[in-house]
């Protein structure tokens, strides 16, 4: 069945346009209402074509329904781009228009328009047929550009971000190439004509405010045409579009303009806000909020339309809304405070007037000592609300804001004031304790007392009074007046029952006593000390309750034991309490803590029920002992430390350990192995007593090496292993051979001590100067073996009968000459011959320029010696180094000044001139030692500087 | 040269400008307007830098060089090198004076339109220092004794552009603003150096003379 209704509907449609075209070839006549004068016009900017016609014949006031189709073609008349039917109704002696908008620039082609008509009016059904079209009208811009060389079209448009646009360039030669450039980049176009190019831009795209440029040049010249194309981001619709009004005389409408457009603010879009009842418009000056003036007859209902409009969108918003629901109250003003007390005070603010009529709901906040309380009060002008139960001497911060009470809109803005109310008597006593020492029979008590919170001392603690008053004698009181913010203070007492009263004053007034009885009796009894084990918390402390009536408990100890100041603290307890936990924030590890718990009797009289003592958490010992050795002997030793407090440690001292480390590493009874950190073994003792504090170190090898070291032990572990002390045992027989040594050592220095004292005499009979010659041993041989005749002459035998004076001048300076002139001073009392040649003993006289050794020679060489040169400064003098300078310096002094008893001395080396100048023919063996004989070649030596010195030497060294 | 230079030595005395004292003359004043010519041209390439980046290609393309199409009102700076020599002081300052007039009226025109507020910080700065320039120029002018130009009545260029005046030949506008300023610049810094030369004393040049040598 869906086939043969296919089939009949084609058929029927075939029908119908068979008939049609047969209507029309049969009324082609002129229809009576055709259209005529056609005009058309263009909008180059807009790209847009007018078509302006009329239609003849029409009956004065007739109106006719009429369609009129309309076709365009480009280029050519055949190629038809756009055909439209524009049904209107038509008046007598209308002028009726039709525009048409060119996606290609008007001027990149010529266009053709033609129409024809229709009446479509009900009431002429018998003329529904079209008139014959209209004659092409061409419409060619192209001709009316100018004679420039190059277009390119359209100029500067504006378009929204997306957009297609088709652009293209004119020229009036063809024989030019042309390219044609989007930012840069060449674009590819498609030829519409011989000189005529189209580009067709795709989705384009925002790049600058100052829009993409968009240029054509000639290839071979330097023609140059381009265009602008704004690019705009699309226009939002104002979001959040609102008004409001302050005194009803204004209203302020705002709302978010949303993104803005990128384009340049003369090309940006426009506000516009129209009230539809009154008619009114305005163009607002900002992009997001506009003022409206409200008029001065009653309007109440407002219609409002925002409009965003730029070059290519519009786009609106509505708000319909009543005045008087849309008043937002100006902030509330000169807020002020009166008759501020203790505890309450008045607050007044003025509202501005909005209406005659108009009632404000304020809202007022009070925010003080943590709490916020909340308010709310109707206002007309003036403002005033009571606040009570305020907290005396404290700061208080009020707000108020206010709102139209009639229909609310919204609150206006907060405004915001302090005030501080007025001091009032501390409301509690103060919390006193004391701590009782007794010192040169005098009773030392120190108060302390803890400062009232805020709540209790109602204002600032200006002092505090102590009164104390004698129970026994039931004196007159005794006054004290601490200033604040002292925390106690120090009386001292007879050994008498006080009662002591302390109270905190203000500026108003005084507050309720706190009573402690000190009694004569500090009450120091012997309470013996328990230990508690602290955690992080805390000690938890518990006592046994008392037979007694007590009123309360207080617990107390020192926050910092170690310091003399030592921050006592103490705990109320009730008098049915018999445990608490003390925690304090100064707890610290490692540091004992001592409480004590005393139970107050009815008469006020503390006395002391326990002590505890512990640690909040124990550490290692931190320090070992510093031991003091003695009695040592060659198989033991004492170990002391008695100057090791255990209180000050930093947990319970259990006892000590005594380490020993020995070469032979056995360990005697009651020691044990013990392997220590660093694997060294050694023997340690365990000492369980913490009160012993010395012991014994025995079983010890004589002449042995030991170290040792004491350490303390605790639950946590015990104290570090640093620095062993070292000690040698002595020998075993040492002190039997000291007994020995020291007598004999003793003795000998006597002896030597005598011999020096006497030494002349020794001298003189041991070994004296000038032997005596009856006492030599040669004469008796001689007398006993050769002749017995012979005998010693004796010079006082002798009678001289001639004396020989040798004159020797001295301290001048002697010439060369005068040196080899000088007669020797060796007399040769022996007859030796002339030319001596080869070594033989000789006997001579000492001469100060010949050491002993070179005179005990056996060949008896003049070996030379600079005069008075140390011995180690001979060694100096072969080494070839110091040769020349040695040598100068001998030459100089034989150049300078001979001082008197010097001649002697003045005598040069002729073993080293030779070699002082050349040191490469040094020769490697000293020459042999001159002969006496030839002694005087060595006073040829000339005066002469060094270097002259250093060539004549070797002349000489050569005679020689 | 020894000849050359005894006759030097033996001329000083007369040389009149080595025994003034006091009146330091225009020399200094013309030293500080080329120095301020040469800070300008060093700002001015900044400030085009970031202009044409502004305004987007091919303008601020290095090789783009448009004919001078719709910049005929702006004063142009290139001269043929013989009419630049034969120009005497007064016509030098006097073309230098009304180029920069012009040249700043329409610098400001520029400063109005740009559309970002650093942009319109730099050219204020631009313009703030063209004016020192001109004051400058005009300083020299007066310690030379030479009237300053009147600017003509109505004649008062202005940036605004025509109906038929597109945004592309706009932009070309603004670019021929800058690159004309630059060559102005340019060619101030070679007058000013000029005139500097002229008004040093002749000492100067009998030094100048004896380098030259190869002394």
């Amino acid at each position: 069945p869906m086939a043969l209704f296919s089939v009949f509907q084609t058929t029927f449609l075939l029908a119908s346009l068979s008939l049609r075209t047969y209507q029309s070839e049969v009324w082609s006549e002129p229809l009576p209402w055709a259209p005529e004068s056609l005009k058309v016009s263009i909008n180059s900017t807009r790209q847009c074509l007018h078509l302006q016609w009329s239609v003849h014949n029409l009956a004065y006031h007739q109106e006719l329904k009429m369609v009129f189709q309309i076709e365009i073609s480009r280029i050519k008349t055949s190629n038809v781009i756009w055909v439209e039917d524009y049904s209107t109704t038509v008046k007598w002696n209308q002028v009726l228009h039709w525009s048409w908008e060119s996606k290609l620039p008007l001027e990149c082609a010529k266009h053709f328009l033609r129409m024809r008509s229709a009446v479509d009016d009900a009431k002429t059904p018998e003329q529904r047929f079209w008139s014959n079209w209209s004659s092409w009208e061409e419409v060619d811009v192209q001709n009316s550009l100018g004679h420039e060389p190059l277009f390119v079209f359209p100029k500067d448009k504006l378009v929204e971000e997306g957009s297609n646009v088709t652009i293209c360039y004119v020229s009036r030669s063809q024989q030019n190439n042309i390219s044609c450039y989007l930012e840069g980049v060449r674009m590819q176009g498609e030829q519409l004509g011989p000189n005529v190019s189209m580009f067709n831009l795709n989705h384009v795209a925002f790049i600058r405010e100052t829009g993409t440029n968009i240029y054509c040049k000639v290839d071979q010249g330097d023609g140059i045409k381009g265009i602008v194309l704004f690019v705009s981001k699309v226009l939002e619709e104002p979001k959040d579009f609102s008004c409001e009004t302050q005194d009803l005389m204004t209203l302020n409408c705002t709302w978010d303009p949303g993104r803005d457009t990128g384009l340049l603010k003369q090309l940006s879009q426009s506000y516009t806000l129209f009230e539809s009842f009154s008619g009114k418009k305005t163009l607002c000056k900002h992009k997001s909020w506009c003022s409206w003036q409200v008029a001065p007859e009653s309007q109440e209902t407002y219609n409002f339309t925002l409009t965003a409009e730029n070059y290519l969108r519009k786009r609106s918003v509505y708000l319909l809304f009543n005045l008087t629901h849309r008043v937002h109250p100006k902030a509330p003003f000169n807020v002020l405070f009166k008759n501020v007390s203790a505890t309450n005070a008045t607050m007044t603010w003025k509202v501005h007037t909005i209406g005659n009529y108009y009632t404000l709901l304020c809202q007022v906040d009070l925010y003080g000592e943590g709490k916020v309380t909340q308010h709310n009060i109707s206002v007309k002008v003036d403002g005033e609300h009571l606040f009570g139960g305020l907290e005396p001497d404290t700061q208080y911060m009020a707000q108020v804001r206010c709102a139209n009470a009639n229909r609310f809109w919204k609150w206006s803005e907060w405004t915001c004031q302090n005030f501080t109310t007025a001091e009032a008597a501390p409301s509690e006593a103060p919390d006193v304790w004391r701590n009782v020492k007794s010192v040169q029979g005098d009773c030392v008590v120190t108060l302390f007392w803890k400062p009232l919170s805020k709540l209790q001392a109602n204002g600032k603690i200006l002092f505090y009074n102590i009164v104390i008053e004698n129970l026994d004698r039931s004196s007159i009181s005794k006054l004290l007046s601490i200033p604040a913010p002292a925390n106690g203070t120090e009386v001292i007492l007879d050994q008498c029952l006080y009662q002591i009263h302390v109270t905190a004053n203000n500026s108003v007034g005084t507050s309720p006593a706190s009573v402690i009885i000190v009694s004569g009796d500090p009450g120091n009894t012997e309470v013996e000390e328990e230990r508690v084990k602290g955690t992080e918390d805390g000690f938890s402390l518990s006592w046994k309750p008392q037979p007694r009536n007590v009123t309360g408990y207080v617990v107390d100890w020192c926050d910092h034991p170690r310091d003399p100041l030592c921050d006592l603290q103490w705990k109320n307890l009730g008098p049915n309490t018999t445990s608490t936990v003390v925690s304090s924030g100064a707890f610290r590890p490692g540091v004992r803590y001592n409480f004590r718990i005393y139970g107050i009797s009815t008469e006020s009289v503390p006395y002391l029920l326990e002590k505890k003592t512990g640690y909040s958490q124990e550490l290692a010992p931190s320090d070992n002992p510093q031991v003091v050795m003695s009695n040592l002997t060659s198989h033991s030793f004492t170990l002391s430390w008695k100057d090791y407090s255990t209180e000050s440690q930093p947990s319970f001292i259990q006892g000590y350990h005594v380490y020993l480390k020995s070469k032979a590493g056995q360990c005697h009874s009651g020691w044990e192995k013990a392997v220590l950190s660093d694997d060294a073994v050694c023997c340690k003792y365990k000492i369980d007593n913490p009160k012993q504090k010395t012991f014994v170190v025995e079983n010890l090898q004589p002449e042995s090496f030991y170290e040792f070291l004491v350490t303390p032990y605790t639950s946590v572990g015990e104290g570090p292993h640093g620095a062993f002390t070292k000690v040698t045992t002595p020998d075993e027989y040492s002190p039997i051979l000291i007994r020995i040594i020291l007598p004999m050592v003793f003795c000998i220095l006597l002896l030597m001590i005598i011999c020096y004292l006497k030494s002349q005499w020794m001298k003189e009979k041991c070994y004296p100067d000038i032997p005596d010659p009856y006492k030599s041993s040669v004469l008796s041989l001689i007398k006993s073996k050769e002749n017995p005749r012979l005998t010693i002459m004796n010079i006082k035998d002798c009678v001289p009968d001639s004396i020989e004076v040798l004159n020797k001048q001295e301290g001048t300076r002697k010439s060369l000459t005068e040196t080899e002139s000088t007669k020797p001073t060796y007399l040769y009392l022996l007859p030796t011959e002339t030319s001596y040649s080869g070594p033989g003993p000789c006997i001579c006289f000492e001469n100060f320029t010949y050491n002993q050794a070179a005179s005990d020679s056996a060949s008896c060489g003049h070996v030379p010696v600079p005069p008075k040169a140390p011995p180690s400064q001979l060694g100096l003098l072969t080494s070839p180094e110091n040769l020349p300078k040695s040598l100068e310096k001998n030459y100089m002094n034989s150049l300078g000044e001979i001082p008197a008893g010097e001649t002697s001395l003045n005598y040069v080396s002729q073993l080293a001139s030779p070699t002082s100048g050349d040191k490469s023919s040094l020769p490697t063996n000293p020459p042999e030692p001159a002969l006496c004989s030839e002694y005087k070649m060595q006073m040829a030596i000339p005066l002469a500087p060094w270097k002259e010195n250093w060539l004549s030497s070797q002349r000489i060294y050569k005679t020689y | 040269m020894l000849a050359c230079l005894c006759t030097v030595l033996w001329h000083l005395p007369a040389v009149p400008a080595l025994n003034r004292t006091g009146d330091p003359g225009p020399g200094p004043s013309i030293q500080k307007t080329y120095d301020l010519t040469r800070y300008l041209e060093h700002q001015l390439r900044s400030l085009a830098g970031t202009y044409l980046n502004y305004l987007g290609p091919p303008f601020n393309e290095p090789d783009f060089n448009p004919p001078r199409l719709g910049a005929e009102t702006l004063p142009r700076a290139t001269v043929n090198l013989d009419v630049w020599r034969s120009l005497n002081d007064k016509l030098r300052l006097t073309q230098n004076y009304e180029a920069y007039s012009h040249l700043l009226c329409y610098l400001r025109g520029l400063n109005r339109q740009a559309a970002t507020a650093e942009l319109r910080r730099s050219l204020a700065h631009f313009c703030t220092s063209l004016q020192g320039l001109l004051g400058s120029i005009a300083g020299v002018m007066a310690a030379l004794g030479y009237p300053l130009p009147q600017p003509l009545p109505g004649t008062e260029p202005t940036w605004a552009p025509g109906p038929a005046h597109s945004d592309f030949l706009q932009k070309m506008d603004d670019f021929w603003l800058l690159k004309e300023l630059q060559t102005w610049l340019w060619r101030s810094a070679k007058d000013f150096n000029r005139l500097k030369k002229k008004m040093q004393p002749p000492a100067a040049a009998v030094t100048l003379h004896l380098e030259a040598h190869g002394f």
